[in-house]
């Protein structure tokens, strides 16, 4: 059963979030980028291009313009494969953990996992980020000395940045399932 | 004992520091403005080089533009990170004692945590 909304970034781009239910206590909750445009990747292209033409004709030493070719093929690359992250997905399963993925344009996936007995909690936390102040969905990770205390806090969404209204949408859907950590004890 | 009120001690304080001020202005364009050889007839040659009397304006200004860029960059070195702790507590909020909750009375003043603060917001009460 999966449900579609459309939201805005804290960038004001477009992103999707899509929540698929797999059972009463596994939840998947992904988020979609705007995938890479092709009038932003011809402008670049176009505009390193013609600066390498610009040096070619003042210099005139065609080197440039082969450097120019491989910087481009080489850049792209490496966008694509280590800084376009296309979609960001939260598997919340109920007593197992949870698991976080992010998925690059150029098809790698980076996947942590993290198991129920660290998670403390999931919240949404404030704090500046490059003069700006943003909201973001964080797993907080008990402390194995203090049962109140916090060891470490994972941020998730890191690329695409979701506004509040998505945010609280993502925590309710995980907060349902958290809850049921409460009512139904397991012998860990 | 602290007040900032004018005191005659604070306005003779003042007065020499202006007076100090336009001596050295006019030192400092005598020695940057008069011929070297003027100043060597009247006796006085142990000046620094002419040199520093426009180096010194331009390193003060140039340090002036770097330090707004400076304290720029270390306003944002200091900010926490976004995985850290910091954003979400600190050491007076860990040592904070539990006051016990009295009838009819204000809550005492305490720091609540994350989690909690989080489900008064966007857990709508059923």
């Amino acid at each position: 059963m999966a449900e579609e909304w459309r939201f805005r970034s804290a960038s004001g781009a477009s992103i999707a979030l899509r929540r698929r239910q797999h059972s009463a206590s596994c939840r998947e909750l992904a988020v979609r980028g705007p995938r890479l445009q092709l009038h932003s990747l011809s402008a670049a292209t176009s505009a390193v291009w013609l600066a390498a033409y610009g040096l070619f004709a003042l210099s005139e030493n065609s080197m440039v313009l082969s450097a120019a070719i491989f910087i481009t093929l080489i850049g792209l690359i490496i966008y694509l494969h280590f800084v376009k992250i296309d979609q960001e997905s939260l598997l919340v399963i109920g007593s197992l953990g949870i698991q976080v993925t992010s998925s690059y344009a150029s098809g790698k996936e980076n996947t942590t996992f993290i198991e129920m007995g660290q998670v403390k909690d999931v919240v949404i936390n404030e704090a500046i980020h490059m003069q700006k102040v943003i909201y973001y969905l964080c797993i907080l990770l008990q402390d194995p000395e203090d049962p109140q205390g916090v060891s470490e806090v994972v941020p998730l969404f890191q690329s695409s940045k979701p506004r509040l209204d998505c945010l609280i949408e993502v925590y309710k859907s995980c907060q349902e399932i958290l809850e049921q950590r409460k009512t139904a004890p397991q012998s860990s | 004992e602290n007040s900032p009120a004018p005191l005659p001690e604070r306005a003779i304080y003042g007065f020499a520091l202006f007076l100090g001020s336009w001596f050295g202005f006019i030192l400092y364009l005598i020695w940057a403005y008069i011929p070297e050889t003027w100043l060597f007839s009247l006796g006085l040659t142990y000046w620094p080089q002419k040199y520093w009397a426009v180096a010194l304006p331009v390193y003060l200004l140039v340090a002036v533009g770097i330090g707004y860029i400076l304290l720029f960059g270390i306003n944002m070195m200091s900010t926490a990170p976004l995985d850290s702790t910091h954003t979400i507590t600190d050491n007076f909020a860990k040592k904070q004692q539990q006051k016990k909750f009295q009838e009819e009375a204000i809550p005492a003043l305490r720091d609540i945590p994350i989690s909690e603060v989080n489900r008064m917001f966007f857990l709508p009460e059923k």
